[in-house]
C-alpha cells in the first residue's frame, strides 16, 4: 500500500496537492498520512526530480515506538473516555468497512480485530462476531465453477474465515443462522469455512453438557461470591457448611491505609467435624496451602487444614458394641471372613491421603490470616483448641505472575516444635481471653 | 377349642362389628379416650395370655391367634389390645419376678389398668445404643430417677403401667462402668410422666399414640424387670414372640374382605354380564383366597410349634408369618379395593379404611425390612456354624473336601432329582400334592447350596450384603409358607374335611408360584449372574444420593 500512496503523493505533489490530499483523507484516521505529508510537503520543494518519485522509498528509520502498530491500528485508538467496550468495538469495525468501498485490508484487519477483543471483552460476543464477518466482501470469494473449487478459492480469505470461527470455538462461541448465511453468501456451501461451521453446529450441541462438573459460564465478580463458589465446587458433600469468617472492608474511605481484613470463607462437612472431634490431639494438625483452583479464567487459592494418616498399627478396630440392633444381629459369630475372589476393595490406583478437616479461602496468604480462619473454626469445633496446628505455608501462588513468590521453607523439627509451642500458647491466651 | 374360648370368640366377634367399635375407628381425631368404654367391657380384661390365677384365660399360643382372627376385623381395636398385652404386659410375664406378677398383673389383666411398651425414641428406632433416656440410681439407692422421653407409643395416653427401657451405669465384672439398658415397670403414678398431644395417623386413628415424657420419675429399685443392664434381651424376647398372631388375625380380615367382596362382585353387572365373570376379577379373587389361606396355615403352624413342650424358640417362623402376612394384607386389600373401582375410593365402604389400616402392618413391630435381615441372618448364623468345619477345611485346600465339592457341583449343574423322603410310600405328604412336595424338595436342596456356596463367598461379611440377604429371606419364607400349606392340606385330605379338594388346589397355585419365585432368586444370588442387577441398582442410587435428586434432564430439554 505505501508504494502506491507514495505515487499518488508524488502526483499530487506535482500538482501541489500533497496538503489538500492529506486533509481529503483525514476524514478516517489514517496512519501512514500523517508521517507522509509532512514529508511530502517538506520533500516538494525538492520534488521537482521526477526519478526519485517514482522509485519506492526504502523504509524510513522508525521514529515510532517499538512495538510496530499494525495497519489500521489506529481504528482501535482507546475512544475520549478511555473505556473499551462493545460500543467503541463496533464503531471502529464499523468506520473501517466505510472507510474504503473495496475493503482492502480486510484480512489484516480482521486478524488485528480478532486479536483486539479480549481487550473489548467482546470476545464471547456472537452478534460481533457476525459484524466482523460482515467486513468480508460478498459473492467475490464464491466458487464458481469446478476449478474453483478443486483448488481452494481465494485461500487467505478462507484462511481468515476459519480464523474467526477458530477463535469463536475457543470462546464457547456458538454460531447461528446470521453466520450460516454470511458464510454462505461470503465463501458458498463447499467452502472450508462452511464445513468448519456445519462441523461446529453438531459438535457444539452434542459438548455442550459434558462436563460433570459444570461451571458457570458468568462468574460472580464479588470475592466472596467466588469463593464459595470455588469450595461448594471442590466439596462433593453437599450437607457441608459455608462459612464466612470475615467479609472484606469496603474500600470507600481514601486512607493510605492498606485495608488488613481481607475475605476469610471456608466450608467443612459434618463428617469431618466429627472426624476432627475424634482426631487424636497428641498429632499435630496442619494447613497446608495456597493450592490453586481454576474456574475458567480466575484463578482461586485454598488451604486445607489436614492431617496424617495413622500408621496402621494405630488405627482403632471400630468396635461394634455387642447390643446394637434390637431386631437382628449386627455380627455373625462365624470365624471365617470374605473369600478373595470376592474382594474388590484393593484398587491399586486409589491411594489413601491422610483426613481433610476443612477448606478455606482467603484473600491473604499470610499466617496471620489463617490463623483467624482457625479461630472460626475452633467455635464449631471446640476439640481443635487442644490440637497442635503447624502452618505449612509454600509462599509461591505461582499461577498469576503478578504476586511476588517468596518461597517459606517448611521450618525443619526443632522450629517446628517451637512453632506448636507458639500455637498452643497462642491458642490457651486466646482461649483463656 | 375350649367352650370358653368359643364363647369369647362370639363375643369378641358381636364386639367387633357394632357401631361403636366403627364409629371410633372413623372418627377424624379421637378427642377421648375410648379405652375405659370397652375395658369396662370386660371384653380388654379376658382376652390374656395371663394364667388364670392372675385373673387371665390362659389362653395357649393356638387359641390366641383363633382369637385374633376375630379381633382383626377392626384395626384399632386389634391393635390397642395387641400394644396392651402382646408387648405392654409380656415383659412383666416373661422377666418379671413372682412380686411383680401378683402386683401388676390381676389389674392389668382385669383391664383395670392399660399397658404400653416404651422403647422408640426420636434418636432411636432399631438402634438400642442409641438410646437416651437415663435412669440414674438415687443418693438412698432405693430409687432410680428415670429421665427422657420416648416417642410413637400405643395406648401412651391411656396406659397407667407403662415397661420403659433405659441407660443406666453398670460395672463390669472387670470394673469398667458401661451404659447398659434396663427395663422398669413405670406405673403413672410415680409422677413426672406427661403425654404430648394423640398423633394424627393414616390409618388405625381409633387407637391412641402419642409421647410419653419421664422428668424425674422416681422408679423404686423392685420395679427393674430382669436384671440392671439385662433390658437388651428382655426387649427382644418381648419383641420377637408377639408376632405370629399377625397371620390370623390378617387371615380373619381377608376372609371378611372376600365376602364382602364376592358379594358386589357377583351382583353388580357390566356389559351384561357379572364383574365375577371377567378373568381379572376371578383372579383377584384367587389370589385373595391363596393368601389367606397360607397366612392362616403358616400362624397356625407356628402357634402349634410354640405351644409344643419345652417352647421351642420359633422367632424366625414368627418373623417369617410377619412379613408375609403383612405384605399379603397390603396386596389383598388393595386388589379388593380394585375389584369396587370407585366405589371402593369411597370412605362411605370400608375399603379404604382398611387399606390405611394395613399399611401399618408393614411398619410396626419390626418393619418388614429389618425383620428379612433377622431371618436371613439368624439362619445364616445357625448354618454357618455347621457347615464352619467344611469351610474351614476348604480353606485350607484339603484335597478331598475340594474334590466333593466340585463332584456334587457338577452333579447339580447336570440336574438331579432330589427326594427328601416327603412323598413316597412312608411319606407325609398326600400323592394329590406330589407335585408341590416335589418342588419343595427341589428348592430346599438348591438353597442348601446357595447358602453353602454364600457363607464361601462372604463368610462374616455377609452382614453388610443386605440384598443378598433379602432374597435369601424371601427364600425362606416361600419355603415356610410351601410346607404349612402342604402341611395342612394333606391333613384335610387325610381328615376328610369339607371342601378339601379346593384346599388341594390352593396349595398347588401356591406351590407352584413359590417354586418358580424361588428359582429365580436362587439364580440371582449365583455369582456374576445375568439376573442379578445389585451392581446397577448400587450405582444409580449412589448418584442419586450424590446429587440428592433425580438427575436425569427432562424429555423435553434441548441442546440448542
Amino acid at each position: 500500500m505505501s508504494w502506491a500512496q507514495a505515487i499518488l503523493l508524488a502526483r499530487g505533489l506535482s500538482r501541489g496537492w500533497g496538503g489538500i490530499c492529506s486533509t481529503a483523507l483525514t476524514g478516517a484516521p489514517f496512519s501512514q498520512v500523517p508521517p507522509q505529508a509532512p514529508r511530502g510537503l517538506r520533500c516538494s520543494a525538492v520534488a521537482h526530480n521526477p526519478d526519485s518519485s517514482l522509485v519506492p522509498r526504502p523504509p524510513e528509520p522508525s521514529r515510532r515506538p517499538v512495538k510496530a502498530l499494525a495497519v489500521h491500528e489506529e481504528l482501535f485508538r482507546p475512544a475520549l473516555d478511555g473505556t473499551r467496550d462493545k460500543a467503541n468495538f463496533v464503531r471502529a469495525v464499523q468506520n473501517f468497512a466505510e472507510y474504503n468501498v473495496h475493503k482492502r485490508g480486510h484480512v489484516d484487519f480482521i486478524y488485528l480485530a480478532l486479536r483486539k477483543m479480549r481487550e473489548y471483552g467482546v470476545e464471547r460476543d456472537l452478534s460481533v462476531y457476525n459484524l466482523l464477518l460482515d467486513v468480508f466482501p460478498k459473492e467475490v470469494f464464491r466458487p464458481r465453477n469446478i476449478f474453483h473449487s478443486i483448488f481452494i478459492h481465494y485461500p487467505r480469505q478462507q484462511e481468515c474465515g476459519i480464523a474467526v470461527l477458530e477463535q469463536m470455538e475457543n470462546h464457547g462461541v456458538m454460531p447461528n443462522n446470521e453466520t450460516e448465511f454470511l458464510l454462505m453468501q461470503i465463501f458458498g456451501r463447499k467452502s472450508y469455512p462452511m464445513l468448519k461451521l456445519v462441523r461446529m453446529k453438531l459438535w457444539f450441541t452434542r459438548f455442550k453438557n459434558i462436563n460433570p462438573f459444570p461451571v458457570p459460564r458468568d462468574l460472580p465478580q464479588d470475592p466472596v461470591d467466588l469463593a464459595s463458589l470455588a469450595l461448594r465446587h471442590m466439596e462433593p458433600d453437599l450437607s457441608a457448611r459455608v462459612t464466612t469468617y470475615q467479609m472484606p472492608l469496603p474500600k470507600d474511605s481514601p486512607d493510605t491505609m492498606d485495608p488488613t481484613e481481607t475475605h476469610i470463607v471456608g466450608i467443612q462437612s459434618p463428617e469431618q467435624q466429627s472426624a476432627l472431634a475424634r482426631h487424636d490431639p497428641v498429632r499435630p494438625i496442619f494447613v497446608e496451602g495456597p493450592f490453586s483452583l481454576w474456574l475458567r479464567d480466575k484463578c482461586v487459592y485454598y488451604h486445607i487444614l489436614r492431617a496424617d494418616l495413622l500408621p496402621p498399627e494405630e488405627r482403632e478396630v471400630e468396635e461394634i458394641p455387642e447390643e446394637w440392633n434390637l431386631y437382628y444381629p449386627m455380627q455373625l459369630d462365624l470365624t471365617y471372613g470374605r473369600s478373595g475372589w470376592d474382594d474388590y476393595k484393593f484398587n491399586i490406583d486409589e491411594v489413601e491421603e491422610g483426613p481433610v478437616f476443612a477448606i478455606c479461602v482467603a484473600g491473604a496468604h499470610d499466617q496471620a490470616t489463617l490463623a483467624k480462619w482457625i479461630q472460626g473454626l475452633q467455635e464449631t469445633n471446640p476439640a481443635l483448641a487442644r490440637i497442635p496446628v503447624v502452618f505449612r505455608l509454600s509462599g509461591s501462588s505461582g499461577e498469576l505472575l503478578a504476586s511476588s513468590s517468596e518461597l517459606e521453607e517448611p521450618p525443619p523439627p526443632p522450629p517446628e516444635g517451637q512453632e506448636e509451642e507458639e500455637d498452643s500458647q497462642q491458642r490457651q491466651q486466646q482461649g483463656q481471653s | 377349642m375350649s367352650g370358653c374360648g368359643l364363647f369369647l370368640c362370639s363375643v369378641a366377634a358381636r364386639f367387633c362389628r357394632t357401631p361403636a367399635a366403627f364409629t371410633v375407628s372413623r372418627r377424624p381425631l379421637v378427642t377421648s379416650p375410648p379405652s375405659r368404654a370397652f375395658a369396662k367391657d370386660l371384653f380388654l380384661g379376658k382376652i390374656q395370655k395371663v394364667r388364670r390365677r392372675r385373673g387371665g384365660l390362659g389362653l395357649s399360643n393356638t387359641m390366641y391367634a383363633r382369637l385374633g382372627e376375630v379381633i382383626g376385623l377392626d384395626a384399632s381395636i386389634a391393635v390397642t389390645l395387641a400394644a396392651h398385652q402382646a408387648i405392654g404386659l409380656k415383659g412383666i410375664i416373661l422377666a418379671g419376678s413372682k412380686e411383680q406378677k401378683a402386683r401388676y398383673l390381676p389389674r392389668l389383666a382385669s383391664g383395670e389398668h392399660v399397658a404400653a411398651f416404651c422403647l422408640t425414641e426420636p434418636a432411636s428406632g432399631s438402634d438400642a445404643a442409641s438410646i437416651r433416656t437415663r435412669a440414674t440410681l438415687s443418693a438412698d439407692k432405693r430409687h432410680y430417677i428415670l429421665n427422657g422421653a420416648k416417642v410413637w407409643i400405643t395406648n401412651g395416653g391411656l396406659a397407667n403401667v407403662f415397661t420403659v427401657f433405659a441407660k443406666t451405669e453398670v460395672v463390669d465384672s472387670n470394673g469398667s462402668v458401661k451404659d447398659k439398658i434396663t427395663a422398669f415397670i413405670v406405673e403413672r403414678d410415680f409422677g413426672g410422666i406427661t403425654n404430648g398431644k394423640p398423633e394424627d395417623k393414616m390409618g388405625i386413628r381409633g387407637s391412641n399414640t402419642c409421647e410419653v415424657h419421664f422428668e424425674n420419675t422416681r422408679v423404686p429399685v423392685e420395679n427393674v424387670l430382669g436384671e440392671v443392664g439385662d433390658g437388651f434381651k428382655v426387649a427382644m424376647n418381648i419383641l420377637n414372640s408377639g408376632r405370629f398372631s399377625m397371620g390370623s388375625t390378617v387371615a380373619g380380615m381377608l376372609k371378611k374382605l372376600i365376602e364382602m367382596t364376592a358379594e358386589y362382585a357377583c351382583m353388580r353387572k357390566q356389559f351384561n354380564r357379572n364383574l365375577s365373570e371377567f378373568g381379572l376379577i376371578q383372579e383377584k379373587f384367587a389370589l385373595m383366597a391363596q393368601k389367606a389361606y397360607v397366612m392362616e396355615s403358616m400362624a397356625y403352624l407356628t402357634a402349634a410349634m410354640l405351644d409344643a413342650p419345652g417352647s421351642p424358640d420359633c422367632s424366625i417362623e414368627a418373623a417369617t408369618v410377619k412379613v408375609f402376612s403383612s405384605e399379603g394384607a397390603w396386596t389383598c386389600v388393595s386388589e379388593a379395593l380394585q375389584i369396587l373401582g370407585g366405589a371402593g375410593y369411597i370412605r362411605d365402604y370400608p375399603y379404604e379404611r382398611l387399606l390405611r389400616d394395613s399399611r401399618i402392618l408393614l411398619i410396626f413391630e419390626g418393619t418388614n425390612e429389618i425383620l428379612r435381615m433377622y431371618i436371613a441372618l439368624t439362619g445364616l448364623q445357625h448354618a454357618g456354624r455347621i457347615l464352619t468345619a467344611r469351610v474351614n477345611e476348604l480353606k485350607r485346600g484339603n484335597v478331598t473336601t475340594i474334590m466333593e465339592t466340585v463332584g456334587q457341583r457338577l452333579r447339580d449343574s447336570l440336574g438331579r432329582s432330589v427326594d427328601l423322603g416327603l412323598t413316597g410310600k412312608l411319606g407325609v405328604v398326600h400323592p394329590s400334592l406330589a407335585d408341590g412336595a416335589h418342588k419343595l424338595e427341589e428348592n430346599v436342596y438348591y438353597f442348601g447350596r446357595s447358602v453353602e456356596t454364600l457363607l464361601l463367598r462372604f463368610g462374616k461379611t455377609i452382614v453388610e450384603e443386605q440384598l443378598v440377604l433379602k432374597r435369601v429371606a424371601n427364600v425362606l419364607i416361600n419355603l415356610y409358607g410351601m410346607t404349612a400349606v402342604l402341611s395342612r392340606a394333606s391333613r384335610s385330605i387325610r381328615l376328610g374335611l369339607r371342601d378339601h379338594d379346593h384346599e388341594v388346589l390352593l396349595a398347588n397355585i401356591f406351590c407352584s408360584e413359590a417354586y418358580h419365585q424361588n428359582l429365580f432368586t436362587l439364580s440371582q444370588l449365583d455369582k456374576h449372574s445375568p439376573e442379578n442387577l445389585d451392581e446397577l441398582v448400587k450405582k444409580v442410587s449412589q448418584q442419586i444420593l450424590a446429587k440428592r435428586a433425580y438427575i436425569c434432564t427432562h424429555p423435553l430439554e434441548q441442546t440448542s
